[in-house]
């Protein structure tokens, strides 16, 4: 079947039963999200009346299936509906009708038919020790599947942190060799979504923007899509507010933490139940990774809006970024120094390293005065003898 | 030292001490501006890093951690202009400011260095220098430039996680990924933020213990800029020029 006698996303949602006005509610609250201007909002309707769905194939490696879980409860009404209507999701592990061989077909079918058009969605990441038998997904390894899929995709989406950076599963040993799917795929365009799991509105956004736009949105240094950061230059104005709901990455948790007043004035949680942990007090001493860390759950927050981890009195455990499980341990400020012999906290370390030093001088002085007690000098050339010996 | 010469008896003629002006005026600026900033950056990085103060009452009547993080930061700035300063006078100085450079791709630095070393090993003195000896300069090469600009530059890194995308960001935000992330660069900042005290301790063992026993005036150089030299320590400076 071409592209172009495809429905487009509007004709599904109508079809689902969704009416006008939801539907451009939800474009302008994407929109919004994404940071761009009110004045775009209508290319953004445009695109969802008329433009073909994409075709998304969606592959499950090593993963928990959390950003699938996370992705059908997201806080707008249509926004899981929009997602799972918006792409033609044609392949999809957990969500798909077909199964067995059928299922295989349907994946191969995609690629054959929209050569460098589908979009590739990975959730999870691939091992790669042994061949890559420790995920295998219809007796062939995930590893193969993942690099035939991707070569004629038009972009690869790697959602959450496993494909995005690893997370769990390539946590040190990473004794299956899981790796990323930018370390696995080359030339190949891909966004990076980490986050675990990543919020349905930001999957929603990356989606928007691609079939909207025609292009991948701008990116940062790990990948991530970065979205008009320079706007915020320019952006002083009412529109700021919506850009700062939409900068997933481009601002820490920790500039728009509700605690962040605490952190400035200094009252910080020092124990579980203490005083300040009853009043909502900064989580800092107790290993927040806010400062660390760029995502959009404080402003999103998760199931249909629910909460956050500090919301709910824990501290950030910065996932959505590189290695975090190896960063720990979670409840320490700073990780410790990963110097074989010396797994140590870096204060530890400096101090030992001060006081050897304070002792090989403190040993040097003591043999000084003593040598000068006992009449002998401190080697020979010596000025201050040779000055005496002249006077 | 004027006592001294006044008693001795040599030829006229002959000048065997003598005084002079070693360290110009920006070496002993960049010197006293890196001493107050890092001082200011070690204690306020430990604040920053472990919070110790915990002030009653609302946030809005308290910014502690907002007044230590601006003073962290207003301190790295003085020490990167120090830095600056010093970078910048090592081309236009005199050349016992480019003394402390290790000249590797220069025979008479190595042969400096073998002397120095030789020297050392038998518990001596060694040669007197007015500018730094080759050893002494590869030191200082590692623990206070090295180091310094390993503090200054991770420690913009860190500054630009503010403002992703900003001035610092585009400059030197690669350092993030390279560490692995900003948890592992924030452990290699504090970390290393310690070699610091350890030079300190050394450093200023060492000066006290030199200008103690020779009475040489060291301590003062870094003041008023003048050094004493005795006949044959200016020879030792040849290396360098």
């Amino acid at each position: 079947m071409p592209v172009h006698t495809r429905p487009s996303t509007y004709d599904l949602l109508r079809a689902h039963g969704v009416d006008r006005r939801s539907f451009l509610k939800f474009c302008t609250a994407t929109a919004a999200a994404l940071g761009l201007e009110p004045a775009l909002v209508p290319q953004v309707v445009a695109a969802m009346e008329n433009k073909p769905r994409l075709p998304v194939i969606w592959l499950h490696g090593l993963e928990c299936t959390c950003c699938s879980e996370s992705f059908i409860r997201s806080s707008h009404l249509i926004v899981a509906d929009i997602v799972l209507n918006m792409i033609s999701l044609d392949y999809d592990d957990t969500l798909m009708a077909a199964a067995g061989h059928q299922a295989e077909e349907n994946r191969k079918r995609i690629m054959k038919e929209y050569p460098g058009n589908y979009i590739l969605a990975v959730e999870g990441n691939a091992p790669t020790k042994d061949g890559g038998v420790y995920c295998t997904v219809a007796g062939e390894t995930f590893l193969n599947i993942l690099q035939e899929t991707a070569a004629g995709a038009k972009a690869v989406i790697a959602w959450g942190s496993c494909a995005s950076n690893g997370c769990v599963q390539a946590a040190r040993p990473n004794p299956t060799g899981a790796r990323p799917v930018h370390e696995l795929i080359s030339h190949k365009a891909i966004i990076n979504v980490p986050v675990c799991p990543p919020i349905a509105e930001v999957m929603t956004g990356v989606i928007t923007y691609l079939l909207t736009f025609d292009k991948l949105p701008q990116l940062d240094r790990f990948g991530r899509p970065s979205m008009f950061y320079g706007q915020r230059i320019h952006d002083k104005c009412y529109r700021r507010s919506f850009f700062d709901a939409g900068q997933f990455v481009e601002q820490r948790i920790h500039d728009k933490c509700y605690r962040r007043s605490f952190f400035d004035a200094g009252q910080f949680v020092e124990q579980w139940d203490d005083d300040g942990a009853r009043k909502g007090w900064c989580l800092y001493k107790m290993g927040c990774r806010g400062p660390m860390t760029y995502n959009s759950c404080s402003t999103f927050k998760w199931n249909e809006g629910v909460s956050f981890p500090i919301g709910s009195g824990h501290p950030c455990i910065g996932c959505s970024e590189e290695n975090f499980w190896d960063n720990g341990p979670f409840y320490q400020r700073l990780s410790s120094v990963p110097v074989p012999g010396i797994e140590s906290t870096p204060d530890r370390v400096g101090k030992v390293l001060a006081t050897i030093t304070a002792v090989g001088a403190g040993a040097h002085l003591v043999s000084y005065a003593a040598r000068k007690a006992s009449g002998k000098n401190s080697g020979g050339g010596d000025a201050a003898a040779v000055q005496d010996s002249k006077e | 030292m004027a006592t001294s010469l006044r008693t001795l008896r040599f030829d006229p003629g002959e000048i065997r001490y003598g005084r002079r002006y070693v360290w110009e005026f920006p070496i002993r600026l960049s010197h006293w501006l890196t001493v107050a900033a890092v001082i200011m950056l070690f204690w306020t990085g430990l604040y920053i890093s472990w919070p110790q103060l915990a002030p009653s009452g609302e946030p809005w009547q308290h910014f502690v951690m907002g007044y230590v993080r601006m003073i962290h930061f207003i301190s790295g700035y003085v020490l990167l202009i120090s830095f600056l300063i010093r970078s910048y006078w090592f081309w236009v100085g005199n050349n016992y400011a480019r003394s402390g450079f290790p000249f590797v791709w220069k025979a008479s630095w190595w042969a400096d260095l073998k002397a120095q070393a030789l020297k050392y090993l038998k518990l001596h003195r060694g040669n007197v220098h007015l500018g730094h000896n080759a050893m002494g300069g590869l030191a200082y090469t590692i623990f206070v430039i090295g180091l310094g600009w390993f503090m200054i530059l991770t420690g913009l890194a860190l500054y630009s996680e503010s403002n992703p995308g900003g001035f610092w960001s585009t400059l030197v935000g690669w350092l993030i990924p390279l560490f692995g992330g900003s948890m592992q660069l924030r452990m290699w900042h504090h970390t290393v933020a310690w070699s610091f005290v350890v030079f300190a301790v050394i450093h200023i063992y060492v000066v006290m213990f030199d200008s103690g026993h020779y009475n040489n005036g060291l301590i003062s150089s870094i003041v008023s800029g003048f050094k004493f030299w005795e006949e044959g320590d200016l020879d030792n400076d040849r290396w360098v020029s």
